[in-house]
């Protein structure tokens, strides 16, 4: 079995730009030894992107969002969408809202879609290349996947994918590609969806495996487990090595895609744990996971059932902001992907803002900013929950945050709907607004920022070159001004 | 009338433009297996394909997360039904058995770790079915004959094939090794147990069989074929008896399997599944409500599916022409139904209440919503999809399908949606909306309503209109569907496409057309429709997929 060992030069490599210098990072010399020997090294940097399957406005609604701050600057106004940045402890000296961006339609442009905006407008967002037939898929790899290749390798998760919605709700339709939020090159020039974890407790048991308790024991019992599930999936890849040659070539693939992840799931295993020390620790269990709710076919009334499509993604949430906060201090992984809500998103709001309907329809048929905003505020909550960990994990002068560029992204705008002419419309690309956080390589926080009707995707991008990767996401060029 | 679905196709593609079409479109390399080799009617050279053809695609098939959990139950008696927490969710377009759908990813492989882990973990704290799982009692920690009689009794029905000598080996040297280190026999077992459960030949359907003179096509073994059975008609593994059937060629010809499958459709799981089948179909595997609504409301469906298909060996149109229902107090108090007094599930008669069959039910009525209420559209979508099996093309690139319909001078449901038979809209709306507007005394909860919620001063006509006809109501649409012929043929294409998992190709036609023929001189019964379908030469055969 190759072993993928964490090696100095990839642990380097992926860290370019401005290296902090810190007198003792004690977690990362227990885990990277001689890596870091010295006494001084780069911090690594970490980048996170975030998706909300929301736009702005209510259908019809004049009043464009509740989210933009009156003036451009530091110390911005909040509103109804924005009011939990001043939660715990106000991170808004950490949060910067880039306002007035736009993804062009009609095709006319980089980066654009066409007219249907639930499939068409997402891929554009997520890997900035064109659209024209508006399907519902990315051509090209997300930013997770591009930050991950150039700085991720050596960290036992190379990225992470979560996923905090995780049904789609209704049994007539199905997704589509609207609850994928990261895809990787297969090496063909095509790409693989790279679909989130939806178990908190499957990503809490898979990001701490290893971790070595205190007590003697059951640190004992833990390496014994260890080495029972290395052994039972040896015993697996060898099966499938061996079953392999008899198929066809199409079922060929298929298990060759399995017996990849099983191969990557060995090497994690192999991985050295890092020590639960210091600011890196294993939290406890969170428990079995909240059941899943059922179909959410827009029913409401006497009959309605308060859990039909939630399966309580508020705790769901929770957990997962938890586990990326411990993947980055632990330097499990430097590029996590979380999908909050999926793509028109037909989770029950009703537990979070008293309005029985599906999300996607709140903007629709309650048809007003302010219901939409309630949806918005409470994302965002759950957002700042993730910045404030971060700001109060010390990494060494500085905290994790500091070394870590956040994006946020939403699904859409307010204003034109290209489809039908009408403004006012939650299906546009007009009025976007992207919230990130964090100062790795100098990204601007704190800031109301002027997008000047630019992409989205060059706020990703300037986030990318914030964690050190000089790269541009599909046809997408350049940075934003201000932002780093 | 098997043409009948496409005939209607051809005249309204003619009329909107809007629709088209849907239905025209070795031996063991482990070489000390036993597994696939020796497989009776298959030996001795090249077997033929069959000569009527037919034979369709089929790729290797993971289990759904629903015959994960049953199969977890029927292997080692888990019953907590764990896959559906853990395994991403199944893609349901509408059958979740689709193998084009099936991509394996991270997130799949830890979950079936974890699965296999605390299956397992749940299995050794129960000494009792530890024990039956085991079906030996150990002389000590090093008891290799007992491990290994384990390894080989419990490989073969967790693979679903007899394992060659030296493959019980491996698992045994796995479980000895552990066995020794922890000094404990069911140390060894539970490492047995948890690689089997990530096995890949456990995870997925592999079929290989033996190739036949036509290239692409393979002749199934007696194991494959006894699987494929299994999971069409069951949902979960093969028993011990089906695998003995196997084992000793009594799956050999289409005459064997269709014998055996006759038994099978005897066992519970067979009703449970050919229920599952038609919540999927249709649409109601979730429903939107409480939970003691949606539970008697799936009892509803599910009894009626019991009484036509599994007790009356009837005809199973019924299903839509059913002059009552099975109802309990709760629900009969639910509908307006008259109260059958009784907490139990009893038969009552709709009467003259407008209501027939399947079509009444809540599950179905519950299904098709939007803008928090009834939405004709979508209705008209679902009886247009899967009970007339046409193809609803996307909405034209200037349409907003979010949109509510607009508010215009009357408040009232029918006169918004009026306003959306006009311009680009109308063309496929008047195909829709009128379907939905005939069941539009029912709300989303399958009660009986003659105003639109909450506007007493809207009545509702419930007149629908469907390619010519008109109708009202469940009852009136239920004889429409009987009239023209409609479900006969489209109910066979939907079978088959659970049954394969994947939509009808060309290469199918052959097999599904002469379903469609068989399934008519049956009378429609639905259980010898599924007895055609593992009965035909075709079944046996698997041609693999073009990549």
């Amino acid at each position: 079995m190759a072993i993928r060992s964490l090696n100095r030069r990839t642990f380097l490599r992926g860290v370019g730009g401005v290296a902090i210098a810190l007198p003792t990072l004690e977690i990362m010399l227990n885990r990277h030894g001689d890596a870091l020997a010295g006494g001084a090294g780069p911090v690594p940097r970490r980048f996170f992107i975030g998706f909300h399957g929301q736009a702005m406005g209510g259908d019809g609604d004049p009043l464009r969002d509740l989210y933009r701050p009156d003036a451009f600057g530091p110390n911005y106004d909040l509103k109804a969408a924005t009011m939990p940045l001043s939660n715990y402890g106000d991170v808004r000296p950490d949060v910067s809202i880039i306002s007035n961006l736009r993804i062009p339609y009609n095709n006319s442009g980089p980066g654009s879609w066409n007219t249907e905006f639930h499939l068409g407008a997402l891929p554009p967002l997520l890997c900035g290349v064109s659209n024209p037939d508006d399907s519902s898929t990315c051509r090209g790899p997300t930013a997770d996947q591009v930050v991950a290749a150039a700085i991720g390798a050596g960290t036992t998760f190379e990225s992470l994918q979560y996923q905090v919605q995780p049904s789609w709700y209704l049994t007539d339709s199905a997704p589509y590609g609207r609850d994928i939020l990261s895809y990787r090159s297969d090496g063909a020039g095509g790409v693989v969806q790279v679909p989130g974890q939806t178990s908190p407790r499957a990503a809490y048991m898979a990001l701490f495996t290893g971790f070595v308790p205190p007590d003697p024991s059951e640190a004992a019992e833990v390496a014994r487990e260890l080495a029972r599930r290395r052994s039972i999936l040896d015993l697996v890849d060898g099966n499938i090595s061996r079953l392999m040659p008899r198929l066809g070539a199409a079922d060929k693939i298929r298990m060759q895609r399995h017996f990849d992840e099983i191969r990557a799931l060995e090497d994690r295993l192999a991985a050295i744990p890092p020590d639960a020390t210091g600011e890196c620790s294993m939290f406890a269990d969170p428990g079995a996971d909240p059941p899943i709710g059922g179909n959410n076919a827009s029913a409401g009334g006497d009959g309605f059932d308060v859990n039909a499509g939630y399966s309580d993604e508020d705790t769901r949430a929770r957990i997962f902001s938890d586990l990326i906060h411990m993947a980055f201090t632990c330097d499990l992984s430097r590029s996590v992907a979380m999908l909050y809500t999926m793509a028109q998103s037909h989770m029950n709001v009703n537990s979070f803002t008293g309005i029985p309907y599906d999300q996607h329809e709140v903007g629709h048929s309650v048809g007003t900013t302010e219901a939409v905003s309630q949806i918005l505020a409470w994302q965002l909550d759950q957002f700042a929950y993730l910045v404030a960990k971060l700001r109060d994990t010390p990494e060494g002068a500085a905290s994790v945050l500091d070394n870590t560029a956040m994006v946020l992204l939403y699904e859409g705008g307010h204003g034109l709907d290209p489809a039908t002419g009408d403004e006012n419309r939650t299906h546009s690309t007009e009025n976007m607004i992207v919230t990130v956080a964090g100062r790795a390589g100098g990204f601007v926080s704190g800031q109301h920022i002027d997008g000047n009707g630019m992409h989205p995707v060059n706020v990703i991008n300037s986030a990318m070159r914030a964690v050190g990767v000089d790269t541009d996401l599909g046809e997408v060029v350049g940075t934003l001004d201000g932002l780093i | 009338m098997t043409d009948a679905p496409r005939t209607l196709l051809a005249l309204m593609l003619v009329g909107t433009g809007c629709y088209k079409g849907s239905a025209s479109d070795g031996s063991e390399a482990d070489t000390e297996g036993t597994g696939a080799d020796g497989t009776a009617g298959t030996s001795g050279g090249t077997p033929e394909a069959p000569e009527l053809g037919g034979v369709g695609m089929m790729g290797m098939r993971r289990l759904s997360t629903d015959e994960y959990d049953n199969t977890l139950f029927d292997l080692i008696g888990d019953d907590t039904r764990p896959g559906s927490a853990l395994i991403p969710e199944d893609v349901a377009d509408p059958y979740d058995n689709a193998f084009a759908n099936q991509i394996a990813s991270r997130t799949l492989i830890e979950a079936l770790e974890q699965l296999a882990t605390e299956s397992t973990a749940r299995l050794m704290a129960d000494a009792p079915r530890r024990d039956q799982v085991v079906g030996c009692q150990p002389t000590g920690p090093d008891d290799e004959a007992c491990l290994t009689s384990f390894t080989a009794a419990f490989g073969r029905r967790a693979l679903r094939r007899p394992l060659g000598d030296e493959e019980v080996g491996r698992f045994v040297a796995l479980g000895a090794q552990y066995a020794a280190e922890e000094n404990d026999f069911y140390a060894g077992v539970a490492v047995i147990v948890r690689a089997f459960l990530q096995d890949p030949e456990f995870v997925y359907r592999v079929e290989i069989g033996t190739p036949t003179d036509e290239p692409g096509v393979s002749r199934l073994d007696d194991f494959e074929v006894a699987t494929r059975l299994s999971y069409l008609l069951w949902g979960t593994t093969p028993d011990d008896a089906l695998l003995d059937r196997a084992e000793s060629g009594g799956l050999a010809t289409p005459e064997d399997v269709r014998g055996a499958a006759q038994e099978m459709l005897d066992d519970p799981r067979a009703l449970a599944r050919i229920d599952r089948f038609h919540s999927m179909w249709l649409g109601y595997y979730r429903l939107p409500h409480a939970p003691e609504l949606t539970d008697a409301m799936r009892t509803e469906t599910r009894m009626l599916i019991d009484k036509t298909i599994m007790q009356d060996r009837g005809d199973w149109r019924t299903l839509f022409d059913a002059t009552g229902t099975f109802v309990n107090d709760f629900l009969a108090g639910h509908y307006g139904l008259p109260s059958p007094g009784s907490d139990a599930f009893t038969w009552v008669e709709y009467g003259d209440s407008g209501r027939r069959g399947l079509l009444s039910h809540g599950s179905f009525l519950s299904v098709a919503g939007k803008f928090g209420d009834t939405s004709p559209t979508q209705r008209g979508k679902l009886i247009r999809k899967r009970l007339f099996c046409q193809e609803i093309p996307p909405p034209p690139p200037t349409v907003n399908v979010d949109e509510p319909p607009p508010t215009v001078s009357s408040p009232c449901k029918i006169d918004r949606y009026n306003m959306t038979q006009i311009d680009g809209c109308a063309q496929c709306h008047e195909l829709l909306d009128p379907v939905g507007f005939g069941l539009e005394n029912y709300d989303q909860q399958g009660r009986f309503r003659t105003t639109d919620n909450d506007l007493p001063e809207c009545t509702i006509a419930g007149e629908g209109a469907i390619d010519g006809n008109t109708f009202s109501g469940p009852a009136g649409l239920s004889d429409l569907l009987r009239d023209e012929g409609l479900l006969d043929s489209c109910i066979v294409y939907q079978v088959y496409e659970f049954a394969m998992g994947h939509d009808v190709a060309n290469d199918d036609e052959r097999y599904v057309e002469d379903l469609v023929t068989s399934f008519a001189e049956s009378n429609y019964r639905f259980d010898e429709l599924v007895l055609n379908l593992v009965g035909d030469e075709a079944f046996l055969y698997r041609r693999e997929e073009e990549v």
